[in-house]
Parts: C-alpha cells; sequence; structure tokens
C-alpha cells in the first residue's frame, strides 16, 4: 500500500481541484503538441485531414453513384451524403489508429516521471476532435453549395454528438493503448479492423436501409446510430432524440472496459515497456 | 488518535519489498507466442523470482539530504523509482508527503521538433506545476540553462550538454519539495556542474528533502545528512555519511580481496 500527498495543499477539496486543473492543462499542452507535430514538415498540411474524407468521398461516389448508378435516400447529392458520415467517421478512425501507440512509443517518458498517464491517448482524441471542428467549414461550405442551410439545431446537436463520441473515444483508446504495451500486435489489428468497421458502420447506406433478422446486428455497432445521428443533424437539421440511446449505453461501456483496463494494466506498464 | 507517522517524516518506507520476476525469454509478439506455444507455456511457469529490495524500513525528515550507495543492483534505483510512484511496490506500507520531482533522467519527454520554450513549458507541467506557475517560471528557466537565443530554436539543434542543461534547469526550478537524483551531476562541464550543485545546496537551505543516489561516494561525505548503504536489496548500513562510507569500502575492498566469500549483513 502506498500513498502520496501534495503536503503544500490542504488535504481538502481544493486538493482535488488542483490536481484536475493540472490534469486539464497537461491535456491542453500535450493536445496542442500532438496537433504541431501532425503536419509538421508536410507543405499540404492540416489539408491532409481534409484529402482523407473527401478523397474517400470522391472514390465511393464514384463507385456507388456513377458506376453502379446507386441513389442516396431522400433529395441530397450522393457526395453530402457521404461527407455528413465521413468527417466524423475521419474523428473516430483517426483519434483509435493515432492513439494506439500512444504508451508503447513513449516508454522513455512513462518511465522517468509520473503523471496522469490517461491523458496521453486522450490527447490523440482531443487534437483529432479540432482537425474535425476545423474541417467543419468545409462541410458547411459544400452544404450551402448545394442549397443546404446550417440551422440553429447545430447549436445543440453538434455539441451533444461531440460529447457522446468523446466518451465513446475516451473509453475504446485507453482500452487499446492499455493493451497495446503488452501485444503490440493490436496496433496493426486494429488498423485492418477500422477499414473493415467503415464498411459495417452506416456510411455508405443509411441506418434505415438496413433490415432483417442478420441487419438488426448492425445495433451492435457502437458508431452505427451515432453515424446516423451525425448525417441527420448535418443534413436535415435534426437535433438527436431518443434514437441515439444505443450510443449512450456503448458510451458508458466503452468508458467502464477503458478505465478497468487502464487502471489494471498501468501498474506493470513499468515491466513491459 | 494519533497519527501513526510524525509530521515531519515526508518519506516513510515500512517493510517495503519488490518483487521482479525474471522470464527466460520474453514473448512479447503474439506471433512467436503462438508459434512456440509450449515453450510460451513452460516459459510462463519457469519464472523465477528476483527481489530488487526486501523489507526496507526508513524514514526520512523534511529538509534532510540522504545519500543511498551500494555496488550495481543493490536497490538503489529501484528504490527511488518506488518512491517516484513509477513502479508499484510489491509489499509493504510507503507514505511520500510533498511533490516529487525526479531527477532521474534529465529531459526525459523532450521531444526534438519543437523548441527548448515549449518542451520546458511541458516539461514543468510534467513534473507537477500548473501551466500559469509553469509560465511564470520559463524566464528563470531560459535563465538558469544559459541557452541563449537556442531557447527558442527546436531542441534537434541542441548538442547533449544544452539538452542536459535545459533538463536539469525544469526539474530544480518546478519548486519541488523532495527531489531524487539519480546518478546525473556526471553531465555537463565542470562549470556547470558546480552551478548545479550550488544550486542543489540553496535548495537544500530552504528545506526541500533530498534523495541522492550515487556512486561518487565524496558527493555524499560533502552533501548528505545521512547515508544509506544498500546491499542485495537490504539495509547494510546507515548512518553518518562518513561512516557509512568506510563501510561500504570496507566491504568493497573485503569483496575484491576474497571474492568467493560473498557474506553480506
Amino acid at each position: 500500500m502506498a500513498t502520496w500527498t501534495d503536503s503544500h495543499r490542504a488535504l481538502s477539496g481544493r486538493l482535488n481541484l488542483a490536481q484536475l486543473t493540472r490534469t486539464l492543462d497537461l491535456l491542453l499542452l500535450m493536445t496542442a503538441r500532438e496537433v504541431k507535430l501532425r503536419y509538421q514538415g508536410t507543405v499540404l498540411g492540416f489539408l491532409w485531414t481534409l484529402a482523407k474524407p473527401l478523397l474517400l468521398a470522391l472514390v465511393f461516389s464514384f463507385a456507388l453513384s456513377y458506376v453502379l448508378r446507386i441513389k442516396a435516400p431522400g433529395d441530397a447529392p450522393f457526395v453530402l451524403f457521404l461527407l455528413s458520415a465521413l468527417f466524423p467517421w475521419t474523428w473516430f478512425q483517426s483519434s483509435i489508429q493515432f492513439s494506439a501507440g500512444s504508451f508503447s512509443n513513449n516508454a522513455p517518458l512513462l518511465k522517468k516521471v509520473y503523471f496522469p498517464r490517461f491523458v496521453l491517448p486522450l490527447s490523440a482524441v482531443t487534437s483529432q476532435l479540432f482537425h474535425f471542428v476545423l474541417s467543419i467549414p468545409i462541410l458547411v461550405l459544400l452544404l450551402v453549395i448545394w442549397g443546404y442551410y446550417p440551422g440553429l439545431e447545430w447549436l445543440v446537436g453538434f455539441p451533444l454528438l461531440v460529447a457522446i463520441q468523446l466518451l465513446i473515444l475516451a473509453g475504446a483508446v485507453l482500452l487499446v493503448a492499455s493493451f497495446n504495451v503488452f501485444l503490440r500486435d493490436l496496433e496493426h489489428l486494429v488498423e485492418v479492423l477500422m477499414t473493415l468497421w467503415l464498411y459495417l458502420t452506416p456510411i455508405i447506406y443509411p441506418l434505415s436501409a438496413v433490415k432483417g433478422k442478420v441487419g438488426h446486428l448492425i445495433y451492435l455497432n457502437p458508431m452505427a446510430s451515432l453515424i446516423q445521428a451525425w448525417r441527420d443533424l448535418f443534413l436535415d437539421n435534426r437535433i438527436p432524440g431518443t434514437e441515439i440511446w444505443p450510443a449512450l449505453v456503448f458510451a458508458a461501456l466503452a468508458l467502464l472496459a477503458g478505465t478497468i483496463a487502464f487502471k489494471s494494466l498501468e501498474g506493470q506498464f513499468e515491466i513491459a515497456l | 488518535m494519533r497519527s501513526p507517522y510524525n509530521e515531519q517524516e515526508v518519506i516513510v518506507l515500512d517493510n517495503v519489498s519488490k518483487r521482479y520476476f525474471l522470464h527466460p525469454q520474453r514473448m512479447g509478439e503474439l506471433k512467436t507466442a503462438l508459434l512456440h506455444l509450449p515453450t510460451f507455456l513452460r516459459a510462463s511457469r519457469a519464472r523465477q523470482e528476483f527481489w530488487a529490495l526486501r523489507d526496507v524500513s526508513l524514514s526520512i525528515r523534511r529538509g534532510e539530504s540522504v545519500g543511498i550507495i551500494g555496488p550495481n543492483g543493490a536497490g538503489k534505483s529501484t528504490l527511488l523509482r518506488i518512491v517516484s510512484r513509477l513502479a508499484p511496490l510489491t509489499k509493504g506500507k510507503l507514505t511520500v508527503r510533498g511533490r516529487v520531482s525526479p531527477l532521474l533522467e534529465l529531459g526525459a519527454g523532450f521531444h526534438q521538433q519543437i523548441s527548448g520554450r515549449e518542451n520546458a513549458l511541458l516539461n514543468a507541467v510534467l513534473l507537477g506545476l500548473s501551466r500559469k506557475e509553469a509560465k511564470e517560471k520559463l524566464a528563470d528557466i531560459a535563465d538558469f540553462s544559459e541557452l541563449g537565443g537556442f531557447f527558442d530554436q527546436p531542441m534537434r539543434t541542441y548538442s547533449s550538454g544544452m539538452y542536459v542543461r535545459l533538463g536539469f534547469a525544469v526539474a530544480v526550478h518546478v519548486r519541488p519539495e523532495i527531489l531524487l537524483v539519480d546518478e546525473v551531476l556526471a553531465v555537463g562541464d565542470t562549470e556547470f556542474q558546480r552551478k548545479c550543485f550550488d544550486h542543489i545546496e540553496k535548495l537544500r537551505q530552504d528545506k526541500v528533502t533530498i534523495v541522492l543516489v550515487t556512486h561518487d561516494l565524496d558527493s555524499v561525505k560533502r552533501f548528505c545528512d545521512r547515508a544509506v548503504l544498500l546491499n542485495h536489496g537490504v539495509i547494510a548500513a546507515e548512518g553518518k555519511p562518513r561512516e557509512v562510507v568506510d563501510e561500504y569500502l570496507s566491504r568493497h575492498f573485503e569483496f575484491s580481496a576474497s571474492p568467493t566469500s560473498r557474506g553480506d549483513s
């Protein structure tokens, strides 16, 4: 049993407040560093964040809309239909991919200084959130070009969906990054799984098109109802309602699993790193 | 109810033990583990215990400077790692009161691609300051590290001496209450080394508790109020620096004189 106390701060509520502020400071600085380093030395910089969803949308439009002549449900053009899901998906996918190695790649730091370590994978999520928010003006521009005007509903819907996705991601990255310390294969497995996961999420098809007994399994996908909610918000200005309850359940489960994994594995980092 | 420990005691180890397992072969990869499953299972059973520390009891008071000496593998660094929270202990009880600043390896976590200033800020927050406090210290850190214009250059342009200087500057400016120093002062030029020792001396006068792990027995005699001799994970001697150093030297002399007799404690 071991206890550490900060003696110059009284053992009261202030102690926790001071620790919380410091943890948030750390998250802020780490996020800023991550944002800065991500595209350092590249010519296009931040544009790479946009390139990923835009190029995917282009290729999917060509294959599905132009070649196979599939029409998007509703009246939205196929590109908008895709992009309204691909932007939030890119935030999800990059966060998980970039955070998988956040413990294992920071061994020198983790072995020398003690700090709230969960900040490391979380900073990958928040820095990707920063990129996601920066890419929203591009989405709005495209929406407006096709005559889709964002409504005031966004002011409620956007923060709400960001919060839910943030919680799911926080749990997921803690889980993946913690296990990756002991099994580096996970990093590579995650990369493959994320590609497959894209097709199992209502991105190139709407959630409503999924029917039948087997189809209902899609609700086991934590991202299914969430991505549909993003699309409803971006295209129809619809504030998410009760239909996103699966996402909330998955957020709670992810946080629980992530915290348990991190708490129980953290003690063994010193040997495995 | 009476507090079990004196308030003046800032580090208290009560029968602390630390066990490591030695694996004949590490199977870090899934593929290796699966391909050699029988070996893998046998290996996990054949793991060997190694006690880096055994029932170590030690208490250090506020403002005290304690030198930890002993041969390689005696458990000196493990002790520091446990106190700095980097290694969980296996048995026993540990109480630490006050902000610990580890000087275990200077500049851990510095990133090559960003400037010394940005690294210093992040490092100071890592070591326990808030962002506001860290920003206020930046001028002092820049001054102490003698980096001049390099402070705002990316750290990949730094020489190893500059790297260490910045690391030390950050570590001593985070207002530590407990400073853990592990064999890091043998770096930098003589001039900077003296500056480091002067600064540590100043911290000592400010009632900062210092735990110094080193092979440099002279600095233990010069700086410490007390010395602890570790050998094979147990405390072999404890007391006045001069006496403990003499004890260590005589033991060491005995060891090298008759390598067959490994009689300790």
